[in-house]
């Protein structure tokens, strides 16, 4: 059902489209999707996550904005930040709540349509050369429909001294709504960027939103990115993040999944030069039927690279998470380093969580570790504090505190990190 | 203040006490000491309140309330403190906010306010002091890193802080050197007071030279088969336990 729509929707984009690269491109995306059809469970990769809830249904892309959604935006806790800001609903930019405040102007942030027209040159150097088409059919789908998204380019030596927040809001207030955002970062060499990208949702309808961020690291950047997804109500997300990292890059990415009734995140990291290091972290708290699932790759394919990942999860209710992280060690990947752990904490009988780490080593000098745990609190811990007067809801309380800010103490904002671990202390 | 009377209790099945009898009077300090497998550690988790041991027949009476049928969290606020063998690394706690909720919530089961925080940290400051406690130690998470003898040393801080009225030493001195041992002890007797007692468990006499008990009791098979004074330890140091295992087997005989 939602293929029909959809295939309506690139008939009536085409009709629009002027001619040139770019559509190309997107026909080309748009043939690989109807090729690949949405995902099954019969794909290895989509084993556990089952779109069928997403795909039985109908959801309208709209570039409608409703008023309702500056309350929304205002309430946030990424508005308090000093940052700039592009605000999108449904995937389309809203100029009044966007604002730029960086103040240097060979530093681009804006909307990717606006960076199409402005930025032909570098846009047209990085746009899709990341974020695979083949085989991907969400990404292709993302390629071939995307409506608008965030572009960002910092040029050699630059340090943007603000955070960008790309702020997605999910607004199905009237109908089903579809939304297919696709962000551009570009940092170039010696670079520093801090990136928030947070979703939020409203209205009684359900979202949809199929997101891709393609990243790209130039020889010596540094890059924090953080991913906060806490859309309440029927939401579905499915978001794939690529980060391309030259040599001596540092990314350090967290994702806080707090809410969300289907979310599915690719993360992808391809380290193309010597001493990078990539930094994963997660946290997802899941209760009633939701369902995350964090599918993560690293590819080591150069040497003397290091990786550390650690997945966290705390699910209540009838939830459901899936972990998988995939660990490639290319042939010539020497003396690699890569650690990896997923722990879990099941608070419910009713409870489900699927981890499978995954290793797959092509060099012979290298130093991997991999990890999973699932069980419930500790009882020894549980016990000391509780012999120390603490009654037991509050010690459990204080165990699954600690276990969870051990994540969000990722984030190096810290006026950010107070107010997300009042949100995750409310949630427990 | 502590009345044991005929206390059995069991571990999956297995039967570990078999009729404790014990009265502990306000500033007594009692040893308890034995073989290993005795039951030592298990009357201390008994008395704690940990959920995996049954208790099968007797009863504790704590300052007159049943202690057996409170939680474990009423136990320490009632003034019962189990200083642990091995206490718990928890990490993302700091030692700070752990002791500062113990206390409020000990304050608020009694009906008084809560401590402000700077009448806190004031508190914890002077209880640093007379423990000789490293500040850095309690910025840090809970027990995470610490050496055996930081994990004791933090015992017996916690327990300044908690000022309980009884408190239970399991195995204190175990996996400690001598100077760990000394500053532990130090820290216990300057907690004496002639109202609070303590009942200290121990396998060896060297902690007692420390710690100068007023009865030392051996525990063996699950009952008290012996009590003295102060030089009943000294007696088990020179010669063992076997010479009381003997004397048990022979009664048990006749």
């Amino acid at each position: 059902m939602l293929l029909e729509t959809i295939k309506k929707d690139f008939i009536q984009y085409k009709s629009q489209a002027e001619s040139g690269e770019f559509l190309t491109l997107r026909e080309a995306a748009f043939a690989e999707f109807e090729k690949l059809g949405f995902p099954t469970t019969k794909h290895e990769e989509w084993k556990y996550t089952n779109l069928k809830s997403i795909t039985d249904n109908t959801f309208q892309s709209t570039c409608e904005i409703k008023s309702l959604v500056n309350e929304l935006f205002n309430a946030s806790i990424e508005s308090k930040l000093t940052a700039n800001f592009l605000v999108f609903v449904n995937g389309s930019l809203v100029n009044e709540l966007s604002k730029i405040i960086e103040k240097d102007n060979s530093i681009v942030i804006s909307s990717l349509a606006t960076a199409r027209k402005n930025n032909q040159v570098i846009f047209n150097q990085h746009f899709g050369k990341y974020a695979k088409v083949e085989g991907q059919a969400m990404n292709a789908l993302n390629t071939a429909l995307l409506s608008d998204g965030a572009f960002v380019f910092v040029p050699d030596g630059k340090t943007v001294a603000h955070p960008v927040v790309i702020f997605n809001i999910s607004d199905a207030s009237d109908i089903n709504v579809l939304a297919q955002p696709r962000n551009l970062i570009i940092v170039e060499e010696q670079c520093t960027l801090t990136i928030v990208e947070t979703y939020y949702a409203t209205g009684i309808n359900a979202s949809f939103t199929n997101v891709v961020t393609e990243t790209y690291a130039g020889k010596g950047a540094h890059v924090e990115h953080y991913k906060i997804q806490q859309q309440a109500g029927v939401c579905y997300q499915n978001n794939f993040t690529q980060f391309f990292q030259e040599a001596d890059t540092n990314i350090n990415h967290v994702t806080l999944t707090l809410d969300g009734t289907l979310v599915r995140n690719n993360l992808h990291f391809y380290m193309n030069g010597e001493n990078c290091n990539s930094l994963l972290y997660g946290l997802y708290v899941t209760d009633n039927n939701d369902f995350v699932d964090n599918h993560t790759r690293v590819d080591h394919a150069k040497p003397n690279c290091f990786s550390d990942e650690k997945y966290k999860g705390i699910l209540k209710g009838h939830s459901t998470a899936v972990f998988n992280g995939k660990i490639m060690v290319h042939l010539d990947a020497q003396k690699t380093n890569a650690y990896q752990r997923n722990q879990n904490i099941l608070l419910s009988d009713d409870a489900t969580v699927n981890t499978k780490p995954q290793l797959e080593i092509f060099a012979d000098d290298v130093k991997c570790t991999h990890g999973a745990t699932v069980g419930e609190l500790d009882e020894e811990s549980m016990f000391y504090l509780r012999s120390r007067g603490i009654p037991e809801n509050m010690a459990r309380k204080l165990l699954l505190t600690a276990y969870a800010f051990d994540i969000a103490e990722k984030i190096k904002i810290p006026e950010l990190v107070e107010l997300l671990e009042q949100k995750i202390d409310g949630k427990l | 203040m502590l009345e044991i009377k005929d206390l059995k209790a069991e571990i999956e099945g297995k039967k570990i006490l078999n009729g404790i009898n014990l009265v502990v009077k306000p500033g007594e300090v009692h040893a308890i000491m034995g073989p290993n497998g005795a039951g030592k550690s298990t009357l201390s988790a008994v008395l704690a309140g940990r959920a995996d041991y049954a208790v099968k027949g007797g009863e504790v009476s704590f300052n007159g309330n049943d202690l057996l049928e409170m939680s474990p969290e009423d136990r320490a606020r009632e003034g019962v403190f189990l200083a642990f063998q091995y206490p718990v690394e928890i990490p993302g706690v700091s030692t700070t906010n752990f002791l500062k909720t113990a206390i409020n919530e000990k304050r608020k089961y009694l009906g008084l306010e809560p401590m402000e925080a700077t009448a806190f940290l004031k508190f914890m400051r002077e209880k640093m002091e007379l423990m000789e406690m490293d500040k850095a130690l309690t910025s840090r998470s809970l027990n995470e890193g610490f050496s055996g003898g930081e994990k004791k040393r933090n015992e017996v801080f916690q327990m300044a802080m908690l000022e309980p009225k009884l408190t239970i030493m399991d195995e204190t001195d175990s996996g400690l050197d001598i100077d760990a041992l000394r500053l532990v002890s130090a820290g216990v007797n300057k907690l004496k007071d002639g109202e609070r007692s303590f009942v200290v468990i121990t396998h060896y006499q060297r902690l007692l030279d420390y710690i100068v008990p007023d009865f030392v009791h051996v525990l063996y098979k699950g009952r008290i088969v012996k009590s003295g004074d102060a030089s009943l330890a000294k007696e088990l140091e020179a010669k063992g336990y076997d010479w009381i295992k003997a004397e048990v087997e022979q009664e048990a005989n006749t």
